[in-house]
């Protein structure tokens, strides 16, 4: 073996704890609390939009035509970047969260809104003929068969996010991506640093992939 | 029972209800009969609001249900009111409807809980009670998409009954059964209708409608054309159009 497949492997060696933390502490929480908050953004929007509820029903349309109609990466900047100019300064983990829950929110909205719409017209007459009120057809009748609907979609877009979040390495989180940028600043390998780090993610969404599986299998016993 | 009074509906420019007016008695059962696009279904949705009329008033048990002109109300119907007309009124569907993400008696008992209020354990008695009058206790626990159409149409009729309506509406009960398993539904019509319930059914079953009905009312192009007992409407129908509705399907 030469001597540089030994370097290599020396510092591919060193850097997968690293790395692997980073994925850990900060790319990993920053997905899941994001999708958490983004989905009841997603929900809250999905919901006004579906019952047409009149004074909320413009914020919403307009909130997801912003956030779908400009790049995350220009949200990030304007959010972290930005706001301080305005008086407005927000720690990097923060305004990470925020850029990607408003991400979440508007794309999942739309998911969310589909799924609804997806539940045959004849279950809402039938609940309606039954006496129940909307709301209340919604709460037993309509998400519950929704959100079988929404399950691959919305995993999707989960681990669509722990991907984007390597965005977040552009406003200094120190996340999976950052601290592969650093390494490879010290070591200039970057084909096995960025090589490396992409086989992290992979492992993420792998784990994410299989627990998909195992929850459209648990939601998916009922019906048909 | 039933009142409806010089009732319209259109959809945009095309009209489907033309001044229909019909009066229902408690312990009556009608059938309609008429061709498809005739107007019964959207007749018989405007009871329960399924469908808003554009024009006359509809009267259940003496209470206004909807009172309409030009498309504008002119009686103000509150959502609340919506709601308790329906739980007087219980409705059968063609495609059934029923809730495929709950199993039989949870479909069976949840308006009763969520409507009425009722406790669990009544409501649960009360629905064991009318699954073994639809001869379908021992599929209480298993999802509906899992049973065949005459089984799934038997427990929306129990779904119905468990709100203790005072009318049943029944809008082509059978037309998406397969022929074998249309008598298993429409045996547990007549026992309701010979229990005394209020009816009113849309129906392309002759035999049926001869058999049970106390009134057949024949609609055509949006308008009642003929209505009399099965035996006027069947054997000397009066009007041209009947006739040929007759002769076309029998």
């Amino acid at each position: 073996m030469d001597d540089r497949m030994v370097r290599v492997i020396g510092i591919l060696q060193d850097s997968f704890f690293p790395l692997l933390k980073a994925g850990v502490t900060f790319t990993v929480p920053l997905a899941i609390i994001s999708f958490f908050l983004g989905m009841i953004v997603a929900f809250t929007v999905a919901i006004i939009r579906v019952t047409r509820f009149k004074p909320l029903l413009p914020i919403a349309r307009f909130y997801v035509w912003i956030i779908r109609g400009t790049p995350l990466l220009v949200q990030l900047f304007i959010i972290f970047y930005g706001l301080p100019t305005i008086g407005v300064t927000l720690d990097a983990f923060v305004s990470g969260v925020i850029g990607f829950t408003l991400s979440v929110g508007a794309y999942g909205s739309e998911t969310i809104r589909a799924a609804i719409l997806s539940v045959p017209k004849g279950q809402w007459e039938a609940a309606h003929a039954l006496g129940l009120s909307r709301i209340q057809t919604l709460m037993y009748v309509i998400i519950p068969q929704a959100f079988k609907v929404a399950i691959p979609p919305m995993a999707n877009s989960f681990i669509s996010l722990v991907k984007d979040t390597s965005l977040a390495a552009t406003i200094t989180i120190t996340e999976l991506f950052q601290v592969a940028q650093q390494i490879t600043a010290r070591t200039y390998e970057p084909l096995w640093l960025y090589m490396e780090a992409a086989f992290i993610y992979l492992i993420f969404c792998s784990v994410l992939s299989v627990m998909q599986s195992r929850l459209e299998l648990r939601f998916g016993k009922s019906g048909d | 029972m039933i009142r409806i009074e010089n009732v319209y509906k259109s959809f945009g420019n095309l009209e489907v209800l033309k001044d229909i007016s019909l009066t229902v008695e408690k312990g009556e059962v009608v059938c309609i009969i008429g061709p498809s696009g005739s107007g019964k279904s959207t007749l018989l949705r405007s009871l329960n609001h399924l469908e808003r009329i554009t024009g006359g008033r509809i009267y259940i048990a003496d209470e206004l249900v909807d009172e309409r002109l030009n498309d504008k109300e002119v009686s103000r119907i509150s959502a609340k009111k919506v709601s308790e007309i329906c739980s007087e009124l219980g409705m059968v569907f063609q495609r059934f409807n029923l809730f495929p993400h709950m199993t039989v008696l949870e479909n069976v008992m949840l308006s009763p809980m969520k409507v009425k209020g009722v406790s669990k354990q009544t409501a649960m008695e009360k629905a064991l009670e009318l699954l073994k009058k639809v001869g379908l206790i021992d599929k209480k626990d298993e999802y509906p998409p899992k049973l065949s159409g005459g089984q799934q149409q038997r427990v929306a009729i129990a779904r119905a009954l468990a709100m203790e309506p005072k009318i049943m509406l029944f809008d082509e009960p059978t037309s998406a059964l397969d022929p074998e398993l249309v008598y298993e539904v429409l045996d547990v019509m007549k026992a309701l209708a010979k229990e005394g319930m209020t009816m009113v059914v849309v129906t392309h079953e002759m035999g049926f409608a001869r058999e049970v009905a106390d009134r057949v009312v024949f609609m055509d192009n949006g308008e009642i054309i003929e209505a009399g007992s099965p035996d006027n409407i069947f054997s000397n129908p009066t009007q041209t159009r009947t006739r040929e509705f007759l002769s076309r399907i029998i």
